[in-house]
């Protein structure tokens, strides 16, 4: 029970809330999306979208950079490296979370 | 959290890269449309001559055109049905690397229409179809991963069989096998109907 005590413990709390979770694990899954892409993806509101964004930049995990396309200002993001391992060891704490579930012995 | 919500995170967390990487809006529908046209060519050249090369051509460019018609309609009425862009990143990678097997088909069939020896085209088709499916399998659904690794064999066997085989198997394996993708997109398309995992999560 301890060891699954700590598990949830060391759930890092920057990822561990569902907009920047969802955030993130789609940023993972491209190179670089914009702003508006980000938004469509997940149906968030632009505020709320902006406000996660900015939790996580602070973080260092999201990058954002600003550029033309044609005479539109367009925000672009991509997750970083430290935002990339945070998520991998996100993921790799979640599935021992499962494994300890299931009787399994945390790999 | 207790397991079964890690769990169920993780497994939105796949939904979500899925969603972001790869190409959904093929529908069922159009897999079925594309299997029946193709099974309805083959069936046409009970009544017609397939040595004749331009009813060969005018059977299998309207079964294309149909098909492609088919998917694109599909497509348009998939995102409106969720709201997506069908224009997206998405739609343009798996367009780019369709490109050089499509090229590859049309210039092919314009050769072999060109010496006559259009009943080899099958074969042909299936090979460069195989090819574009698996070129388009990071994108696209697991399925037609399936479906390019199958294709590349039979258009093997197609060609092997010779001229004589051509229309039969053009409506056995591009016909049973757009319906057998079609029933399989079906399926998993009633699975996950009531998951719109995206909403949940964001």
């Amino acid at each position: 029970m301890n060891a699954f005590k700590r598990l949830l413990e060391d759930l890092d709390p920057v990822l561990h809330e569902r907009g920047r979770l969802a955030i993130v694990s789609v940023l993972a899954a491209a190179e670089r999306l914009t702003f508006t892409e980000l938004r469509d993806a997940l149906e968030m509101t632009d505020g709320n979208l902006s406000v996660h964004l900015q939790k996580l930049e602070e973080k260092g995990y999201v990058a954002i950079d600003k550029q033309f396309v044609g005479r539109k200002p367009q925000t672009g993001c991509r997750l970083t490296h430290v935002g990339r391992r945070a998520f991998s060891s996100y993921l790799d704490r979640l599935e021992a979370i499962v494994r300890q579930g299931r009787g399994q012995a945390p790999a | 959290m207790d397991a079964r919500q890690a769990a169920r995170t993780l497994e939105v967390i796949r939904s979500l890269m899925e969603r972001t990487c790869q190409y959904q809006l093929l529908t069922a529908r159009a897999g079925l449309a594309a299997g029946c046209l193709a099974g309805l060519g083959s069936l046409l050249f009970l009544f017609l001559d397939p040595a004749n090369r331009v009813d060969f051509v005018a059977v299998w460019s309207l079964v294309f055109l149909g098909s492609l018609l088919a998917t694109l309609m599909g497509t348009v009425m998939r995102g409106r049905e969720r709201g997506e862009r069908v224009w997206s990143r998405q739609a343009r990678a798996v367009l780019w690397n369709l490109a050089p097997s499509l090229f590859a088909a049309l210039a092919l069939t314009g050769y072999f229409v060109d010496q006559g020896k259009h009943l080899w085209l099958p074969g042909v088709w299936m090979m460069c179809y195989g090819q574009g499916a698996l070129a388009t399998s990071a994108y696209a659904p697991h399925s037609i991963r399936w479906l390019g690794v199958a294709f590349l064999p039979l258009g093997a066997l197609t060609l092997w069989l010779g001229p004589n085989w051509a229309v039969p198997m053009m409506g056995l394996v591009f016909g049973l096998g757009h319906i057998g993708l079609g029933v399989f997109l079906l399926i998993q398309e009633r699975r996950e109907s009531g998951l719109r995992i995206h909403r949940s999560v964001a």
